[in-house]
């Protein structure tokens, strides 16, 4: 009798499946397919093919997938191989608090890859739950004087090491990624900071003092250590990430994940005083062989004042943790990365760790999430390509998780000397 | 006063087009734009920023890109790197006789992203491809059981015959057959599935159909004798090579992208049935794109167990081009043509020759054609990924085209009687 079996069958994203099958005949060869439905509707798929030993079984923790969305061994490979059915969809987890992801593991018979997915027969199916907050964790939505956003506390008393969260070019709110910090013990307040409630809709400069009120805010609340906050910060979202660590002395620790080294685009105002920031040169764009856009280029530094626009990082009192995907797309991660620790080192500094990830593209996110390739953003016609390898990447996002919760605890968590 | 030239403007598609702009500001950074709708209303686009020089002038052919869709000087980079508004379209012209395909080409006087309505072009200039040349016929076939259609140059002949056979796609592709006879070749394009009263789908390959094809051909008027070249891409190189290695009608070969074994399905011929490789489907991975890589399922034909599907070249009485792309993500296709090639020299033939385009892909087509990095294909629910570069793509199909010509050239002025 086939038997599939996946454990946890409920369980945190964040958090590996161990998936098996038994009573197969030996060295058959099977397919596993997975999908997803997400809030949209939208379908996401992946497949893999097994081959069983020689008792008929399949464990994905030691067999090597022969082929499909991923070969080798690869225990969560189903999870971060889900490709959109439409093309150029992102799968983004909007309601974090009161549903899972639900995930449907198909065990099927050999089939052509190239048959529709929709209606494939399968042996057995399992469905799993992956959900995005642990039990416990309270959401409060923030509307503090011009703040916007949600605030994540773990479950407890407290006090917790707290983190601003900041994605990028995406605008609005995402809080996947803070409802997961707090299932891991983090205060994470999921900042908003254009096209979100009203908050402007466009972004046409960056105030420091928004994201000053944040911290303060971050920093004043019981449950958080009053030390000094971590920021956590993606993209366009890392740009201000730098500015923050600089120019604030509320924060201690910044992870910066593909961000450019200096302000760009638009300029940064903090009391009075303005930053300009260096014009996107869009003749560099280029496009890959699909048509969709790289935006790489477009970062080049023409002209002195634009070479001298590197932010001033070594005034910075805080810690940084630059990670960089070396496939990244959208922007030099690599180049940015190595200039602003070049800057760190020149003025004596130490204050900073590099995880640089050969493969990986410019959406890390966190463990098991599909790569996301390319997509389509709302004010662009020609899809965006983010880079990345999707081995490379999985394993990527799966190390720099485990290293981001570290890194925040280590900065953040106030070292109790013995009072002896 | 800014002006925008493309000459010329009406051209065949495999023919360069030299593009100007005069009349800018010194130094000021434009973008060139390329549209074009095909025959299903599908768009494709293209463009490229560039800086003008001292005298306010951009030209193509010697001026670098910037950025856009290509980056660097390459006279005809909007045409080749045209790329659909839908992703996974392929640009094929159908209606070869009737209307050109039209490109228009716009100029903005600034980096202009966004393909929108909001920003005008300041000039204009609309480009027609076609691909037929005066003079040339084109007559709808349907003699016996061949379905196709025959491409004859003007003038009094006889010509090289040629049959062209495409792949997959199935139905009727006739523009290369068209541009073919356009330099002077008489071109029959030539169905063998998916088209009219032929079989819906490629089961098995019938070679005495092909060697039917070959008769017609040499039994016209116009077509010297005593024997046939054929053109060939992908599947139809396969066949393409079935046929220089059975028929005698058959003296010069070229094949593109193909295969030395026969894949998937039977090849018939009389009472010989050779049995196919098949693809490992298990080992077949899934691209990034969500494009199928089917080159990660191709059998090695020179593994023993795979022999019997593997063809005879030994036995070709003809000439052999293979034409091969470095990044082919269909098939190893570099492999299959190298294991053809030896398979020939250890035969002690020199009648074979190859041609590897490092950077190119699979589809392989005439100059100027946009890469295709991965579209629709009927067989199958997901795209398929076809690999290339676009700068080297190009490049290969500027070259192979020459090359294809002169082949054929060389082959049929050799033997070719003007009887």
């Amino acid at each position: 009798m086939v038997q599939l079996t996946a454990t946890p069958l409920s369980a945190l994203v964040d958090e590996p499946v161990h998936i098996q099958i038994t009573g197969l005949s030996p060295f058959q060869v099977v397919t596993l397919q997975a999908s997803l439905k997400d809030e949209k509707e939208n379908m996401f798929y992946s497949h893999a093919y097994y081959r069983a030993n020689k008792v008929g079984k399949v464990d994905l923790e030691y067999d090597s997938a022969l082929g499909g969305d991923y070969v080798g061994v690869h225990p969560m490979g189903l999870f971060w191989s889900l490709k959109p059915k439409k093309l150029l969809t992102r799968l983004l987890k909007k309601d974090v608090m009161n549903s899972p992801f639900r995930v449907q593991i198909k065990l099927c018979d050999l089939q052509s890859p190239l048959r529709n997915q929709d209606t494939s027969t399968s042996m057995v199916s399992v469905t799993l739950e992956r959900w995005y907050v642990a039990p416990g964790v309270t959401r409060i939505p923030v509307e503090e004087g011009r703040l916007r956003g949600a605030l994540f506390l773990p479950s407890g008393e407290g006090p917790f090491p707290g983190v601003i969260d900041l994605f990028g070019g995406i605008g609005g709110l995402s809080e996947h990624r803070s409802s997961l910090l707090a299932s891991r013990g983090f205060a994470s307040l999921a900042l908003a900071y254009w096209g979100y409630k009203d908050l402007p809709s466009q972004l046409q400069k960056l105030d420091l003092e928004y994201f000053e009120e944040a911290s303060n805010f971050l920093l004043r609340h019981p449950k958080v250590f009053g030390q000094g906050i971590g920021v956590i910060s993606t993209s366009k979202g890392a740009e201000i990430g730098l500015s923050m660590a600089i120019y604030l002395k509320q924060v201690t620790a910044t992870i910066l994940i593909n961000g450019p080294n200096s302000p760009y685009g638009i300029p940064y105002v903090y009391r009075g005083y303005t930053h300009q920031s260096i014009p996107y040169s869009l003749q560099f764009l280029s496009t890959n062989a699909l048509g969709f856009i790289e935006f790489q280029g477009i970062y080049e530094k023409i002209g002195v004042e634009a070479s001298q626009s590197l932010f001033p990082i070594e005034k910075a009192h805080g810690h940084f943790l630059f990670i960089v995907g070396e496939d990244d797309k959208s922007i030099n991660s690599k180049e940015h990365a190595k200039k602003a620790i070049e800057k760190l080192r020149r003025h004596g500094k130490k204050n900073w760790t590099l995880l640089s990830y050969p493969g990986a593209g410019h959406l890390i996110e966190p463990p098991y999430s599909p790569l996301c390739w390319a997509s389509k953003m709302p004010n662009a016609c020609t899809p965006i390509s983010w880079g990345g390898e999707v081995i490379a990447h999985a394993a990527a996002q799966e190390h720099s998780w485990k290293e981001i919760q570290k890194f925040l605890r280590k900065h953040l968590i106030p070292v109790v000397t013995s009072q002896l | 006063m800014f002006q925008l030239t493309a000459t010329p403007p009406n051209g065949l598609a495999d023919e360069p087009v030299h593009i100007r702009v005069t009349g800018l500001p010194p130094a000021q950074m434009v973008t060139l734009k390329a549209s074009l709708k095909d025959e299903k209303g599908n768009l494709f686009q293209s463009k490229a920023f560039y800086r003008a020089n001292e005298a306010g002038e951009v030209d193509l052919e010697r001026a670098p890109a910037l950025g856009g869709d290509y980056v660097g000087v390459h006279a005809m980079g909007l045409f080749w790197s045209l790329k659909p508004e839908k992703a996974f379209r392929r640009l094929l012209k159908r209606d070869v006789i009737n209307n050109p395909f039209k490109v228009t080409l716009d100029l903005y006087d600034s980096v202009c992203l966004q393909d929108s309505t909001t920003a005008q072009p300041r000039a204009s200039q609309m480009v027609q491809r076609w691909f037929l040349g005066p003079g040339v016929q084109r007559k709808q076939i349907r003699e016996g059981r061949v379905r196709g259609a025959l491409f004859i140059p003007p003038g009094e002949g006889p010509f090289p015959g040629i049959i062209d056979l495409f792949g997959s796609i199935g139905g009727l592709v006739e523009f290369r057959a068209s541009l073919l006879a356009t330099h002077g070749f008489a071109v029959l394009a030539l169905a063998y599935f998916a088209y009219e009263d032929l079989p819906d789908k490629l089961l098995e390959l019938d070679l005495e159909y092909f060697e039917e094809a070959a008769n017609f051909l040499l039994a016209h008027p116009k077509i010297q004798r005593p024997g046939i070249g054929v053109i060939s891409v992908s599947k139809g190189a396969e066949i393409g090579l079935a046929m220089a290695c059975y028929l005698k009608q058959v003296v010069a070969t070229v094949c593109i992208s193909g295969s030395n074994a026969i894949l998937e399905i039977p090849l018939r011929y009389r009472d010989l049935l050779v049995t196919p490789m098949r693809f490992d489907w298990e080992c077949i991975q899934i691209h990034v794109s969500g494009a199928v890589r089917l080159r990660s399922g191709n059998r090695d034909s020179r593994n023993e167990m795979n022999q019997q599907s593997v063809l005879p070249v030994e036995k070709a009485q003809g000439c052999i081009l293979f034409i091969v792309g470095e990044n082919d993500e269909c098939l190893n296709t570099r492999a299959y043509a190298e294991q053809a090639m030896d398979q020939l020299k250890s035969h002690g033939r020199s009648s074979g020759k190859m041609l590897v385009y490092p950077g190119a892909g699979h589809l392989i087509e005439p100059p100027y054609a946009p890469l295709c990095f991965a579209s629709w294909s009927p067989a199958l629910p997901r795209p398929v990924l076809w690999g290339g570069d676009p700068v080297a793509h190009a490049a290969a199909q500027e070259h192979s085209w020459r090359e294809i010509q002169k082949f054929f050239r060389q082959h049929f002025s050799g033997t070719g009687s003007k009887l």
